[in-house]
């Protein structure tokens, strides 16, 4: 009898280890990004046959188009913040005379233009134990008061901001500009606008871009 | 391949066991040290790990068993650019890669009875790679299945009649298989507790 109970008592200690095995699997998993501004990549990418070094001016609208897909529906465009808006154009403008160009106006046949625009997406991600939803109240000896509920439901939103190099003279097979480089800086966006934040993937994209220079 | 196997099969269930100790059942939390190109994806060590082990005696000095087992190295890389042909992407980026080796094991035992008990194995099976690039919300994810096999040595000190403290070193070698084109390998330092019976 003391034998029965013994090895039942081993079965039992065995069997909760093999149940807290995955709690402790997720709760020493590495965790990866802490910060939204860990999750920040910036992209560029240029032509490789273009001379930028035989540029001189640029421009660049006072105003960072917002795409929301509303343009195509044929609604006026949407545009980021105007405060918000200002600062990236200040400081792309800053980059671009740091490299050596002259900010001209539109009017004044510009060798570059310097397109930006912003978009964000929202992806909402949930999670359902249906598991424990059905079948946990039959194992009480888990130890733990397990009892249905509705899992959790969380989303996050990711901003892209994208720049354009454009030769006005240079256009592709439909009559449209193409663009000789494109920066792109992606990243979570958490409540509030971080102007620093959006200030050092600008100037990540122009310092990894040393073929601007001229 | 085949052969070993219906010997293995012979060996578990015509070969009677002579041994006061009938089988080990034992959990182990393990080290890992990337090896060759897994090393050179990860350089740091893993500290996340754990191994399952059952063997059953078949003599005083023989066991046939399985385990099962798991590690994770990881390393973030910081903020780094990384160019390819025209295009340079700039980041953090952080890396991850799930080692899940499952495999039938047999052990020699170089002193059965003795509180001291050195030990030595061998381990052939699969082994699950999971290997993450992870850069903003973006992971480039390969996967592998391995034909795997595992050599080690360690030793048992006994506690108590039933309960014995487990020391083993063990490298796992996972040859080239799906997503990953080269063979996956590391060296691990378990620590546990073997409960026999």
């Amino acid at each position: 009898m003391t034998k029965t109970l013994n090895n039942m008592k081993r079965k039992i200690t065995w069997t909760r280890w093999l149940m807290v095995m995955p709690l402790l699997i997720a709760g020493c998993y590495p965790q990866g990004p802490e910060t939204a501004a860990d999750t920040d990549v910036v992209i560029t990418s240029y032509n490789s046959s273009y001379n930028f070094k035989s540029k001189g001016t640029f421009a660049i609208p006072d105003k960072v188009v917002k795409i929301t897909g509303n343009a195509a529906t044929g609604d006026p465009p949407v545009y980021v913040p105007t405060v918000l808006g200002n600062a990236m154009i200040a400081q792309m403008t800053k980059n671009m005379v740091a490299l050596g160009y002259t900010k001209v106006d539109i009017s004044a046949s510009p060798d570059l233009i310097l397109v930006p625009s912003a978009m964000e997406t929202t992806t909402v991600t949930y999670w359902y134990d249906y598991w424990g939803w059905y079948w946990g109240s039959y194992y009480p000896g888990w130890g733990y008061p397990w009892y249905p509920y509705p899992g959790y439901v969380s989303s996050y939103t990711i901003g892209t901001l994208v720049m354009l190099l454009v030769d006005p003279t240079k256009t592709g097979g439909d009559g449209s500009p193409v663009s000789q480089w494109a920066g792109a800086a992606q990243g979570v966006l958490t409540s509030s606008y971080d102007v620093n934040r959006i200030n050092k993937v600008i100037d990540q994209a122009f310092t990894q871009s040393p073929y601007l220079k001229k | 391949m085949k052969k070993l196997l219906i010997i293995i099969s012979i060996l578990c269930f015509v070969v009677p066991v002579a041994s006061a100790q009938n089988s080990l059942t034992a959990f182990e939390y393990s080290v890992g040290f990337g090896m060759g190109d897994l090393n050179s994806f990860i350089s740091k060590p893993s500290f996340r790990g754990f191994t399952l082990e059952y063997r059953k005696f078949v003599q005083p000095n023989m066991s046939l068993g399985f385990e099962a087992g798991w590690n994770v190295f990881y390393d973030a890389k910081g903020n780094d650019t990384y160019t390819f042909g025209n295009t340079s992407i700039n980041g953090n980026q952080y890396r991850y890669q799930n080692e899940m080796p499952i495999l039938l094991t047999a052990n020699y035992y170089l002193s059965p009875g003795e509180k001291f008990n050195p030990f030595a194995g061998f381990g052939m099976g699969t082994m699950y790679t999971r290997r993450n690039t992870d850069m903003g919300v973006y992971s480039i994810e390969e996967q592998a299945w391995h034909f795997a096999i595992r050599p080690e040595v360690g030793f048992l000190y006994q506690l108590r009649p039933d309960l014995s403290a487990f020391v083993a070193l063990k490298y796992y070698n996972g040859f080239s298989a799906g997503d990953l084109k080269q063979t996956q390998s590391y060296l691990s330092l378990n620590v546990g507790l073997a409960f026999t019976k």
